[in-house]
């Protein structure tokens, strides 16, 4: 029982392993440059990576368009790709810019980078007024309303009182 | 017993009844939450005032505006199906609200805080913002312990019809906040025509 676990696991890493062997085929197929985050607002820091420089290739970025200078992509363990930062400069204006990365055996591959001034959490903005009120300020002052009730009360009642004395004939 | 006299009388009943029908008249009328002058619309000369350094995201927990007493929570609020911001409930007249999927206040960006100016029963937590002046201060107290403090650019009212969503909601380069309640005059049918909106901006934190 043990020992079949055993083996199952074994064959799951070896197929795992030729998965992760076989990945590199399909890297290299791809000719782009990758550009995380992909939408950013001035300021922000850029990490690029390319599968496309091979195994231990490395490679030039250039991100002048955004005006982000030159920089170096290392090659990394990390699913054989060539990785490189570059920082969006502070006075950057919004629009789409191109990254360019060129291998150091010539090849060159390009990625799209988006610039927004605000942040992505704010991409989605309001609009239109807001309903913020419904005219109850507007209406009869309810106080006001039940003293001016209470005082004509007070003059109905005096009134009444002076009428009731008259048909008394005590005078008025 | 002693007589109360018919003069006496008379004139308390006088008395009463004026003041009951001035009571009953006034009370009656309406009493519309103030409104902007023109004096405190944008003018572009705020744009040389100081700013203060954009604070990190924070949720805001509290507003204050001390310049006509508002001293209120925030709760989140997110859109309608229509795309326009919610609101807190209305039962509730001393709670406002912020966009939470939007900049928070003190961060870099344009965050919007909403309120009513009223409810069914009477005034609420913003009925006088339309008193705001160019220049007054606007609180936010945040869920880090801090205080995002902004000076007033401009209140300026808009009519429903023509609103300026770039203007209110667009993104800013700095640290901006807008508070929004309803104004622009009333019409029995369709309620309150616009929006009074504060423009402020981060001159302060701590």
């Amino acid at each position: 029982m043990r020992r079949t676990a055993r083996l199952l696991t074994g064959t799951a890493l070896a197929v795992a392993a030729a998965g992760l062997g076989a990945a590199p085929v399909y890297g290299g197929d791809t000719g782009s440059l990758e550009v995380f985050p992909s939408t950013v607002v001035p300021g922000a820091d850029v990490t690029v990576n390319t599968a496309a420089c091979g195994s231990d290739g490395t490679a030039n970025g250039d991100a002048g368009a955004v005006g982000g200078g030159t920089f170096t992509l290392a090659a990394s363990a990390h699913e054989q790709d060539a990785i490189g930062q570059f920082r969006v400069p502070p006075s950057a204006q919004p629009g789409t810019y191109e990254i360019v990365a060129t291998c150091s055996h010539g090849r060159r591959v390009t990625g799209d980078l988006l610039v927004t001034l605000a942040s992505t959490r704010e991409q989605i903005q309001p609009r239109g007024h807001v309903n913020t009120g419904v005219g109850g300020a507007l209406g009869p002052d309810p106080v006001q309303t039940a003293a001016g009730v209470a005082a004509l009360a007070v003059a109905a009642a005096g009134g009444t009182w002076l009428l009731h004395r008259r048909a008394r004939g005590d005078g008025i | 017993m002693r007589r109360v006299s018919n003069a006496a009388i008379a004139s308390v009943t006088v008395v009463a009844l004026c003041s009951g029908a001035w009571l009953l008249r006034s009370g009656a009328e309406a009493h519309p939450p103030p409104q902007p002058s023109a004096a405190q619309a944008a003018t572009g000369g705020d744009r040389a005032r100081s700013v203060a350094p954009a604070m990190p995201h924070s949720p805001p927990s509290r507003i204050r505006i001390p310049a006509i007493g508002v001293n209120a929570p925030l709760m989140g609020l997110g859109l309608t199906p229509q795309g326009s911001l919610n609101v807190p409930p209305a039962e509730k007249k001393n709670l406002a609200g912020w966009y939470e999927a939007g900049t928070s206040p003190g961060e870099r960006g344009t965050a919007v805080v909403a309120g009513h100016v009223d409810n069914a029963e009477g005034p609420a937590v913003f009925y006088d913002l339309g008193s705001v002046r160019k220049g007054s201060t606007v609180e936010v107290d945040r869920l880090d312990g801090r205080t995002a403090v902004f000076t007033v650019d401009a209140v300026e009212v808009y009519d429903s019809r023509s609103f300026p969503d770039a203007k209110v909601y667009g993104a800013a380069r700095r640290p901006e906040l807008r508070v929004i309640t309803c104004g622009g005059g009333y019409s029995e049918t369709t309620g309150y025509r616009g929006n009074v909106v504060v423009f402020a901006h981060l001159t302060g934190s701590r």
